[in-house]
């Protein structure tokens, strides 16, 4: 019998893949032997990632991770993937709201439809400002320039920041051509692995969002073809990768702040940072009157930040 | 038979010198986005739009810009042996590998196709019977694609420039291929100029 | 087949397609298909196009169409011939003086445009006739212009610089000031050696007894056609220095002022305008759809591990150490650029080279400058070569294909020589960007 083989395609470019995605795949690789072979390609790699949803469907890619959002998947649940702004506050919320608050059924049902097959979806960092000028209020916001992701650029429009999209790998570039003022994109680590916290100066340490959400798809064919104990066994090396971001993020984060020399913090005061917080509830509701789907996403993820501020410390204080 | 291939080769060289000829100017175009790009971010608040309308704009100006390229024969080739030719040698020689690059653009074209019916909310596999679907109403437009930038544009328009640019390079390519069987048959027709 | 195979029959195919002549992009596009339809299986037809959405989304390139237009505004306004003018003044009454000022006017012309087309233009319309009017020896001129000509994409703005930066992505704005000083050096090169030659034997470059007979006042007014280069350099690099433009903004900067200096000059009739901006169509089409093939190429070239496995026959198979590897790679390019496109050799290979040397612990904007200059040889060497194709189409019937190919050896080997200190000395690359943007 002949080894599969599968080509898969991160959104990841090679330093930041080293960490949320390669050990993954070396670990399936080793354990599936003979049986089985995935070949990982970085971002932009075989397809630019705009045309990965579309790869995939048709097979010029077998398997992909990324977030719904930056792939562009023709969904509607395809506004919740990156950073929808304030929907999660720390990592772990995002597998409690797939796997107990019932956002897996409706991304199963989503990516059938369009023939792909939604595998889990996992949590990666917070989402924070790395700019070259500080921001120390809503007001330096304006006029600024950044990558980041076309949902959170979407919210945060309204604060006078320009929303710039370019591919992941260029952004280094952007930032050091002047194409681009900052970056809002991910939290420190990223920052620091990927090289960004050499071009830029500040950390804003507010975030939209506690947590990116993003997934492993298939094509469906594909998948469907696999023997039940290979496909077990790819859910198993996604759910160590969705692990070890886990821990890597959180315990990164703190430290970068702690004694990370790159770049220094700074903070807009709570009560001021209160209106992007409100404006965050706007826009859910703005994004939930877009189609029942996204109605019913929202409602899960209000429901969801209901509980958690009800069940009080830890969970969430004040 | 040769008499056909000429007016053929008339009709496209004609076509294509003429859009070509406008599209040379989408330089300035280009030049003026860029430039309200950096007016804008000087004096007001930077656009949210330029960077991706300079890309739209570079795009139609290579695609639909390449036939005229090709006539006046900005295409390098790699000329060691090609040089040293005679005119029917030459023609001879390109009549037969013209097949490659006609080949090179039918892919393209083909993908072009099914991209472009992607960007119209098409998943399926045959573009060709989507487009045709279209046309007798037996297909629907679906979910219009947008571009993942926080201007959100649809796609479908770039991508159609860009199917329309490989058209015109295919009925290029399939003149110059005209043009070589007819020098093979004698007749005089002059070479691109560089 | 193994991948080392698909990959060198890749390689083989493509290079006989292209002996044929057929025009570069179709043969490197069509080795890309064929690949992708035999080997890739489904979905393999899709990524030729997506090259295309990958393309659109390189938005510096955006600079190519501009600075080809500076370039072509200059030769065609002739706001070159000032120039020369100073130059010949100033510098035709010693030995081999002509050559020596043909150098300088094209160090300054590197200043303003991104190609050495132009540069090639100017030097075979302007400077060619003249100096053999002028008894200059025939192989002396055309190795200076073709030699002079290449230093458009060493000194900034460069256009092969912006490719290299995409595809190793690293920060343009360090690239092309790491360009500046070999540029410099090199052009000093190019000097010595010509001064030296024309002292052995003079009646390679005669010196010109009446070339500075004009009144103190008129040559130095000459001098001040200097000006508008430095002037137009600095519109443009200025504001993307200091970071107020981005780059493509400055490059659209930069063609303006090209434009209104033309304007200003009284120069820029519509001919001038309609010949320029019909050929910047045309040299950015031929750019631009070999990137387009060359992608697709390296994207399926990538699909099939051939990276991996390039990768994994330099550093475990062979076992050698990094400078050997980095000199390998080095002649492996100059052996590719005799006979392929630049362009594509940098879009098919660099892939495949840069990170190896980044991971070998090179720095890629030094590493960006070889590569320049590497390309700069592969432009003027038999068989294929970009400035040679133009000397060829743009000589005189006295300079035969002889003379051409033959003109440029001593050059070569300057060039060589620039290299290997390149090589050895990496702070005269580094030193500019390290100083500016205070690393
Ligand atoms: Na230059
Ligand atoms: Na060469």
């Amino acid at each position: 019998q002949s080894t599969i083989k599968w080509r898969m395609q991160t959104y990841a470019g090679p330093a930041l893949a080293a960490h949320v995605i390669d050990p993954a795949i070396e670990m399936f690789n080793k354990i599936a032997g003979d049986r089985m072979q995935i070949e990982l390609f970085y971002a932009d790699q075989l397809v630019p990632t705009g045309e990965l949803f579309r790869a995939m469907q048709r097979g010029t890619i077998d398997a992909v991770q990324s977030d719904d959002d930056s792939m562009a998947s023709p969904t509607d649940v395809t506004v919740f993937g990156g950073y929808f702004p304030f929907a999660s506050r720390y990592s772990l919320d995002v597998p409690v709201l797939f796997n107990q608050y019932g956002l897996n059924e409706i991304w199963d049902e989503e990516y059938s439809a369009v023939g792909v097959k939604h595998i889990s979806a996992g949590a990666w960092d917070p989402c924070h400002f790395a700019t070259k000028d500080p921001i120390r209020s809503l007001a330096d916001l304006k006029g600024k320039r950044v990558f980041t992701f076309p949902t959170a650029g979407r919210f945060l429009s309204q604060f006078g920041v320009v929303p710039v999209t370019l591919p992941w790998e260029d952004i280094e570039v952007a930032v050091q051509t002047g194409e681009l003022d900052g970056i809002a994109w991910s939290g420190i680590t990223e920052d620091y692995t990927v090289g960004w916290a050499d071009v830029t100066n500040y950390f804003l340490t507010n975030n939209i969002s506690g947590a990116w959400a993003g997934s492993f798809f298939a094509n469906m064919d594909r998948w469907n073809e696999l023997p039940e104990d290979l496909q077990t066994l790819f859910r198993v090396c996604c759910d160590q990768s969705h692990y070890y971001r886990q821990w890597w993020y959180w315990g990164g984060e703190a430290s970068l702040r702690v004694d990370g020399t790159k770049m220094e913090l700074t903070t807009i005061p709570d009560a001021e940072w209160a209106q992007v917080e409100e404006a965050a509830i706007k826009f859910w509701d703005e994004i939930a009157a877009e189609s029942p789907t996204k109605a019913k996403v929202v409602e899960i993820i209000k429901k969801y930040n209901a509980d958690m501020q009800k069940a009080g410390r830890p969970y969430r204080y004040g | 038979m040769i008499g056909v291939m000429l007016s053929y080769v008339r009709v496209v060289d004609a076509v294509n010198r003429r859009v070509g000829r406008i599209m040379m100017y989408g330089l300035f175009v280009m030049m003026a986005i860029l430039l309200w790009s950096s007016i804008s971010k000087t004096f007001f608040l930077p656009s949210l739009w330029t960077l991706e309308m300079a890309q739209f704009a570079m795009v139609a100006y290579y695609m639909i810009g390449g036939p005229y390229a090709i006539q006046m024969g900005s295409n390098v080739r790699m000329d060691l042996f090609y040089s040293g030719w005679s005119v029917r040698r030459k023609a001879a020689i390109d009549a037969f590998t013209v097949f490659f690059l006609i080949f090179y653009l039918g892919v393209l074209f083909y993908g072009g196709l099914g991209s472009t019916a992607y960007s119209l909310g098409y998943w399926g596999t045959e573009p060709f019977s989507f487009f045709g679907g279209l046309l007798t109403g037996s297909e629907e437009i679906g979910r219009l694609e947008r571009s993942s930038t926080a201007w959100r544009p649809f796609i479908w328009p770039v991508k159609a420039l860009m199917i329309l640019g490989i058209f015109l390079m295919l009925l290029q390519a399939v003149a110059e291929f005209f043009k070589d069987i007819a020098r093979l048959a004698g007749h005089d027709i002059p070479e691109a100029a560089i | 087949m193994s991948q080392e195979n698909i990959a060198l029959f890749m390689f083989a195919t493509m290079l006989l397609l292209l002996l044929t002549g057929q025009r570069v992009f179709g043969a490197i596009g069509a080795v890309a298909c064929i690949a992708a339809l035999a080997l890739y299986g489904t979905g393999g037809q899709d990524i030729p196009f997506a090259a295309a959405m990958k393309l659109m989304k390189w938005y510096p390139l955006l600079t190519l169409p501009m600075f080809i237009f500076m370039g072509y505004v200059l030769s065609e306004s002739g706001l070159a011939d000032d120039l020369y003018a100073m130059f010949h003044v100033w510098f035709g009454q010693m030995n081999g003086g002509l050559a020596i000022g043909t150098i300088g006017l094209m160090v300054l012309i590197s200043a303003m445009n991104g190609l050495s087309v132009a540069g090639m233009a100017i030097g075979a319309t302007i400077a060619l006739p003249e100096l053999l009017r002028r008894g200059y020896d025939k192989r002396m001129v055309t190795g200076v212009i073709q030699a002079g000509s290449s230093l458009g994409i060493l000194v900034p703005p460069s256009v092969v610089l912006v490719l290299y930066a995409m595809i190793a992505r690293q920060p343009v704005g360090q690239l092309w000031l790491a360009g500046i000083v070999p540029g410099l050096m090199m052009a000093a090169m190019f000097v010595v050696y010509i001064w030296l030659r024309c002292r052995i034997q003079p009646e390679l470059g005669p010196a010109l007894p009446d070339a500075g007979d004009v009144p103190r006042a008129e040559k130095i007014r000459l001098l001040g056609a200097g000006v508008l280069p430095l002037l137009i350099f600095a519109a443009m690099m200025v504001p993307f220095v200091n970071g107020w433009t981005s780059l493509v903004e400055s490059s659209a900067i930069g063609a303006l002022t090209a434009f209104f200096a033309a304007v200003a000059k009284g120069r820029m009739s519509w001919k001038v305008f309609e010949t320029s901006t019909r050929q910047t169509l045309g040299i950015s089409c031929m750019f631009m759809w070999i990137i387009l093939a060359a992608l697709g190429f390296g994207a399926i070239f990538d699909g099939l591990g051939a990276v991996r496995a390039i990768d994994s026959l330099f550093t475990e198979q062979l076992g050698l150490s990094p400078w050997m590897i980095l000199i390998l790679m080095q002649l492996s390019f100059i052996i590719m650029g005799t006979f392929l496109d630049d362009t594509a050799m940098l879009v098919i290979v660099a892939p495949l080279y840069v990170p190896l040397v980044g991971a070998l612990g090179f720095d890629l904007i030094w590493y960006g400058v070889l590569y320049t200059i590497t390309t700069q040889i592969a432009y003027m060497t038999p068989p294929f070569g970009y400035n040679l194709f133009l000397m060829r189409a743009m000589a005189p019937p006295e300079i035969g294909l002889r003379d051409i190919y033959v003109s440029i050896i001593p050059f070569v080997g300057v060039m060589v020589v620039a290299l290997v200190i390149l090589m050895a000395f990496p702070q005269i690359a580094l030193w500019l960007p390290d100083y500016v943007y205070g690393k």
